[in-house]
């Protein structure tokens, strides 16, 4: 993947951005802030994907369009009426409601996007090894099975297939039978090599004492300092929201707080990670030009 | 003071007729090295692991193991976990983490050490192993000799007295296996590690081993220097022989008297000062060429890549393979040899060339090709099992299973768990399974990978049976000396492309680095003698014509 410079930071440092902009992404119904959050998660997550970042974004933009569609359907309370479909009413404030309910679930999924590659799950455990080890270790246990089972589960049907089972064109019957075949050896690989891996935690004293968590990172000077930037966007912001500047309602009328300054402050705080990213990609360019 | 004392121990396992360990009285010194070999099945891996308590399985036990002067039942968990390490077989299945640091610092995090305390240790053992620029990398990515090399590591890490390794290198390919082994000769020498180690490769070890102990159904049947456990062997017509490095099973078997030969540098020396530098008789009549008209396999130029940006991997590969023979293949690592074998049989679509197998191009075949024609035994054989008994996979595919068995040598192992077998058993299986659909061409994977000599010589016998059946085998493999015995073709893999096509003996005997053991002895003195037969035909032909 393309090298970031917000991921080079601390855990919690990108842990509470992530929580941050997330929950602001799903609390605010403001149009304005709607567009704002789209836009500045979009942009970072074309930075972070590159190319591949817009082909998903076309399928999130289709999604927010069919759940905007949809919504009329269900919600039938607004008072311009656009025209009734079977029999009942399909309003403009409930269209324009889904508009607003698709962006807030496009938002999460492009943050989630730039979180899951932010934040790889050691850094996660890395966060709250200290509090839970036990679990954490479960869970970097977890997360590392699911690609191994994947990867086997691709195995098995590659060596099916050379035996004549398996293939593309059967028909589905087959295939379920197919599928079932590969899960059954699936679990039954997984149980055989969950022995070895006991036995290698064993074997390395895991339940001889009581376990310390290793930290590999280190909160710096840059961490403090983004921290600080962050905290204070994010009260402002809050200010804001608690004042009313990010209220909008869709139905039965539409209607939304006049856009003040708290929305720069907010497109502020989203636009960090964006912020670091293209100052260490301009740091590059110049260390480069002068050798 | 004895470091390891191990008196009279016998176990069995529960409802087993036979003790699996009889009568083991062993003492072990600080800082030896003790090769364990035996055929599979003689206690070997049970006998390591009596050596740490965590790891003992469970059944009837008498007599008693000391670590320096304490039963080991005494030793707290906690002191046996940093001073005892343990390396297993399979290398993908002993990381619990997911990244290389977290990996080499799992077991510190065990024992309760603080954060510096690890953050040194960890440096220190990357920087020993050469693995720092792995350090950041995910523990998935490695490849299989890399992470043999981790979990050394991270046992490493916790400081052990004992390094215990059950067969860590039947998993990787020859140059990962010597760097493996290399590293634990290296740890042995500068730090003072005991170590005892079991292996297939016993010509790699032996040179470094200080004793050899031999076990035989679960008794010690020599326990020696190496050289004096060769002879013994030898003197009792030991199966096990067959299992010793090449140099000494030429000396013995040629009748030589005097020092034997370890290495292939004492074999080479051995050999120049026993006949002349140019012998009367220099090389073997070649064998009759194998002459067949029909084709079984053309493969024409093929070109393919995993993805749209990454590397070509196969680069115009050709190659035409006659029907009836055993052909291999040899090649370096990621020289790209599994893939060519995927893209024969469509796993992997080669974006240019083609593929015609008897005749005819694989994609007229639509799906008729794994039926009666074309089947591949992929790698790991453990992918080929799906069901509870080995009986009942192989009915999965067909119901006539009777004769497959029997060629396979499997009668024996229906009723077993496919995953309780041994690595040579479930290799055999999985081929069984293989030939039920009746392939006319067959393709193998690295077929005696993790294979001791003995399923070795079993496989090599079925193989032999097959093309007496008329069925044309093409293997991709690491295993030089396999290839040198039994093929009929070998050709060399190299950058995507089949390079060159001769019989094992021009093949060998025209490389200098590789090629096999044998043929490194002899190749000042003989043109082309490839194996240890070979060798030993040469040298008495030579030594009848002095007399």
């Amino acid at each position: 993947m393309h090298s970031d410079g917000f991921s080079k930071y601390h855990p919690l440092t990108n842990f509470l951005f992530f929580l941050g902009a997330i929950l602001f992404g799903v609390l605010f119904q403001h149009p304005a802030y709607l567009l704002a959050g789209m836009l500045c998660a979009g942009i970072y997550y074309v930075l972070l994907q590159g190319r591949k970042a817009l082909k998903a974004i076309a399928g999130m933009l289709l999604l927010l369009l069919i759940v905007a569609l949809i919504n009329p359907i269900f919600n039938t309370q607004g008072s311009h009426i656009l025209f009734r479909l079977f029999g009942r009413p399909y309003t403009l404030e409930a269209l324009v409601y889904g508009f607003a309910v698709g962006s807030i679930l496009v938002i999460t999924l492009l943050w989630f996007g730039c979180y899951n590659q932010i934040m790889t799950e050691d850094k996660f455990t890395v966060l709250f090894g200290n509090l839970a080890p036990s679990l954490s270790l479960l869970l970097v246990m977890v997360f590392r099975l699911i690609p191994n089972l994947l990867s086997r589960a691709r195995q098995i049907n590659d060596a099916r297939r050379a035996i004549g089972k398996g293939g593309d064109d059967l028909p589905l019957k087959e295939k379920i039978t197919q599928g079932m075949a590969v899960l059954t050896a699936l679990t039954g690989w997984a149980l055989e090599g969950s022995i070895v891996t006991a036995d290698s935690m064993r074997s390395r004293g895991y339940g001889a004492a009581k376990r310390t968590c290793f930290q590999i990172y280190q909160m710096g000077f840059g961490d403090y300092l983004v921290i600080l930037a962050a905290v204070l966007a994010a009260i402002v912001t809050i200010i804001g929201a608690v004042t009313g500047a990010t209220d909008a309602t869709y139905t039965p009328l539409l209607w939304s707080a006049p856009v003040s300054f708290f929305l720069p402050v907010y497109c502020i705080y989203l636009l960090i990670p964006t912020f670091i990213h293209v100052k260490e990609v301009l740091q590059c360019r110049i260390f480069i030009s002068r050798i | 003071m004895p470091h390891i004392h191990i008196q009279d121990l016998s176990f069995s396992y529960p409802n087993a007729e036979a003790p699996v360990l009889q009568n083991i009285s062993l003492t072990i010194h600080q800082g030896e090295y003790i090769a364990l070999c035996g055929q599979s099945g003689s206690g070997k891996t049970t006998l390591l692991r009596h050596l740490k308590s965590v790891l003992t399985p469970h059944g009837v036990r008498t007599g008693s193991i000391h670590l320096d002067d304490t039963p080991l039942e005494n030793v707290p968990a906690i002191t046996q976990a940093s001073k005892i390490g343990y390396v297993m077989q399979n290398p993908q299945e002993q990381p619990v983490t997911a990244k290389v640091w977290h990996e080499l610092s799992f077991g510190l995090e065990n024992i309760g050490c603080d954060t510096a305390t690890i953050r040194t240790r960890v440096a220190e053992m990357a920087c020993y192993f050469g693995i720092a620029d792995w350090f950041h990398k995910d523990v998935s990515t490695l490849s299989g000799g890399q992470m043999q090399l981790l979990n050394l590591a991270s046992i490493m890490a916790m400081q052990p007295d004992i390094l215990i390794l059950d067969e860590p290198t039947s998993q990787l390919d020859p140059l990962a296996a010597s760097d493996f082994l290399n590293t634990v000769r290296k740890i042995n020498l500068e730090l003072g590690t005991t170590v005892i180690i079991t292996e297939h490769r016993l010509e790699d070890i032996l040179p470094s081993a200080d004793r050899v102990l031999v076990l035989d159904q679960g008794r010690i049947s020599a326990l020696d220097t190496p050289k004096a456990v060769g002879a013994l062997l030898w003197e009792k017509n030991s199966p096990m022989f067959s299992a010793m490095p090449t140099p000494m099973q030429v000396f013995y078997r040629a009748g030589a008297t005097g020092q034997c030969p370890l290495t292939v540098r004492e074999g080479r020396s051995w050999l120049g000062s026993s006949i002349p530098k140019t012998p009367p008789v220099s090389y073997l009549p070649a064998p009759k060429p194998f002459d067949s008209a029909a084709t079984a396999l053309e493969v024409k130029d093929i070109w393919f890549r995993y993805s749209r940006d990454s590397q070509d991997i196969l680069r115009g590969a050709s190659l035409s393979v006659p029907a009836g023979c055993i052909h291999a293949i040899v090649g370096g690592n990621g020289a790209g040899k599994s893939t060519f074998l995927k893209a024969i049989c469509g796993s992997c679509k080669p974006y240019r060339g083609k593929v015609a197998v008897f005749g005819t191009n694989t994609k007229a075949y639509k799906g008729n090709l794994f039926q009666n024609c074309l089947a591949m035994l992929p790698q790991d054989p453990r992918s080929l099992f799906v069901k509870d008994t080995v009986l009942e996979d192989l009915q999965e595919v067909s119901k006539d299973t009777a004769q497959v068995c029997e060629t396979c040598q499997i009668t024996h192992l229906l009723d077993r768990h496919p995953y309780d077998l041994s690595g040579g058993e479930q290799q055999r299986a999985a081929l069984a399974k293989v030939l039920l659909t009746k392939p006319r061409l067959l393709l193998l994977d690295e077929p005696t990978k993790g294979m001791d000599c003995f399923f070795k010589q079993t496989f090599a016998e079925v193989l032999c049976k097959l093309k007496q059946q008329g069925v044309t085998i093409l293997m991709v493999s690491h295993d030089v000396e396999f290839c040198a015995k039994y093929a009929d073709f070998v050709s060399m893999f190299f950058d995507g492309q089949v390079l060159t096509t001769h019989t094992p003996a021009s093949f060998f005997g025209g490389n200098s680095f590789y090629t096999t053991a044998a043929n490194r002895m002899s190749r000042a003195f003989f043109q082309n003698a490839v194996t240890a037969d070979d060798v030993v035909a040469l040298y008495q032909k030579n030594r009848e014509a002095a007399q």
